[in-house]
């Protein structure tokens, strides 16, 4: 009996057991502390659409032409999502775009070129605008074709989310400014996009599964999941990856490699790189 | 990644019930360490383990890890819950023993009565003193001396626990000597 509590005093047998299973009957696996309040894709993609618009009216006028990505500076860029705007709008109303994502809204791009930065911001807030009162009451689980990709409106409208904030984020990342966190129930819905797509991008990106894969994301808005990658192999691996949400979302986003990232691996160790690499492959320049 | 403590707190909070599986085969023998030693009886001490454990999984925000590290959270939080438990049996026995100088004491004994509650005293000294003298100690601090059982364990010099067990042994097999005994007596 006599404990010296430094050392401990193993426990009987049975009572991690019994411990574990009084703890999840209090808490069920799997629900995050503090919870995290649900909002609507809608609202996740409307408070993504005033983060970037918010960011837009602070800028400078010279700030407007710095080079951001590929042929865009910053006015090209918010001409971009113009084009954004308007190709879920045409699949909202049963035309979509066939065209990948990046030619299809070149055009808008390039239209911006010696135009007032003010108009090509009101533009956007304009289009950003008409898509929010296309999909006020529309059923969130009904299919949507963009860019050849049927998704439920509800997928269409988080990754909308994030790609507004990727790409507030670059024009912050160029013009010198702190990078912007998504608060906690718009990071949640990302995140559940993201992991729930992990199966399909890791079939595009070759990964050998079948691996039983738990991903713990840390931080307001994270969470946990156990994602089942398919494969052929008899025996499946299992590995466990924690990483800071925000940093994962970045992975996601394809703005951060494997590498950048903080992570803590359990099990098979040596997948966990194809795995990080896959999560980045539905990103969406 | 950050520290330990801070990792596994963060993967708590995350819903990751693997973090509390490792929490307790890393922690687990401080913390059952910690409850035996106030309590020194393991059923209870298993009890404040399940309690602090689940305190922990239900509420993780409640560790701080720059306020030290998740061992002293958990054992200290132990130590408080059996040192509560103590109290709480504390409590009820001196509720019991007030309650027992309360109730109005039977009428006196007729002499016939009294002989008889004499002869069967006798055979029950008898019965106690065939007894291995350490369950003997305990029945007769416990009966013909009043203690309560934490107070045999001090007088006794061990721990609560084996008092109680001591005890249950010698009332089963004084209650399997005397019964015939006290039945040919009434």
């Amino acid at each position: 009996m006599t404990g010296s509590e430094p050392g401990g005093v193993t426990p009987p047998a049975g009572l991690r057991r019994r411990v574990v299973a009084a703890s999840r009957r209090a808490r069920p696996a799997g629900r995050v502390i503090p919870e995290i309040p649900r909002i609507s894709p809608a609202e996740a993609f409307g408070r993504a659409a005033d983060a970037f618009y918010a960011l837009l009216c602070a800028l400078n006028e010279p700030d407007w032409r710095l080079h951001v990505l590929r042929d865009l500076d910053v006015q090209g860029l918010a001409g971009h999502l113009t084009g954004v705007e308007d190709d879920v709008q045409r699949a909202l109303r049963g035309d979509p775009v066939q065209a990948d994502h990046v030619t299809s809204t070149q055009p808008a791009a390039d239209r911006q070129a010696g135009r007032p930065t003010a108009a090509t911001r009101a533009d956007w807030r304009r289009a950003a605008d008409r898509t929010l009162e296309m999909v006020r009451g529309a059923d969130v689980d009904a299919e949507v074709t963009v860019w050849g990709i049927p998704l439920p409106l509800r997928s269409v409208l988080v990754a909308r989310a994030f790609e507004l904030w990727t790409h507030e984020n670059d024009i912050r990342r160029v013009a010198g400014l702190r990078a912007s966190v998504p608060d906690a129930s718009t990071l949640r819905l990302m995140t559940e996009l993201a992991t729930g797509m992990l199966p399909i991008a890791a079939l595009l990106t070759g990964l050998q599964g079948p691996i039983n894969l738990r991903l713990v994301l840390t931080g307001p808005g994270g969470g946990t999941w156990d994602v089942a990658i398919g494969g052929d192999a008899p025996e499946p691996a299992s590995i466990a990856i924690v990483t800071d949400v925000v940093d994962f979302c970045r992975l996601a986003a394809n703005r951060a490699n494997p590498d950048d990232l903080d992570l803590y691996v359990t099990g098979d160790r040596d997948r966990a790189p194809a795995v990080l690499a896959a999560t980045s492959a539905l990103a969406l320049d | 990644m950050e520290s330990t403590d801070a990792l596994l707190t963060a993967r708590l909070a995350a819903g990751d019930d693997h973090a509390l599986a490792e929490v307790f085969d890393l922690l687990g023998p401080a913390v059952y360490g910690a409850a035996l030693h106030v309590l020194g009886e393991w059923a209870a001490a298993q009890d404040v383990v399940q309690d602090v454990f689940v305190e922990l999984w239900s509420r993780p925000s409640r560790y701080d890890p720059a306020a030290g590290s998740l061992r002293a959270y958990l054992t200290m939080m132990a130590r408080h819950r059996a040192v509560d438990m103590v109290r709480s049996e504390l409590r009820r026995i001196a509720r019991q023993e007030r309650n027992q100088r309360l109730t109005p004491q039977p009428e006196f004994p007729s002499p016939g009565e009294e002989v008889a509650a004499a002869e069967a005293a006798g055979v029950v000294r008898e019965a106690v003193r065939l007894l291995p003298d350490s369950q003997r100690q305990v029945v007769e601090l416990a009966y013909f001396g009043g203690l309560s059982y934490r107070e045999v364990a001090r007088a006794a010099g061990i721990p609560e626990g084996t008092a109680k067990s001591r005890l249950r042994i010698a009332l089963a097999k004084l209650e399997s000597v005397l019964e015939p005994q006290l039945l040919e007596l009434s």
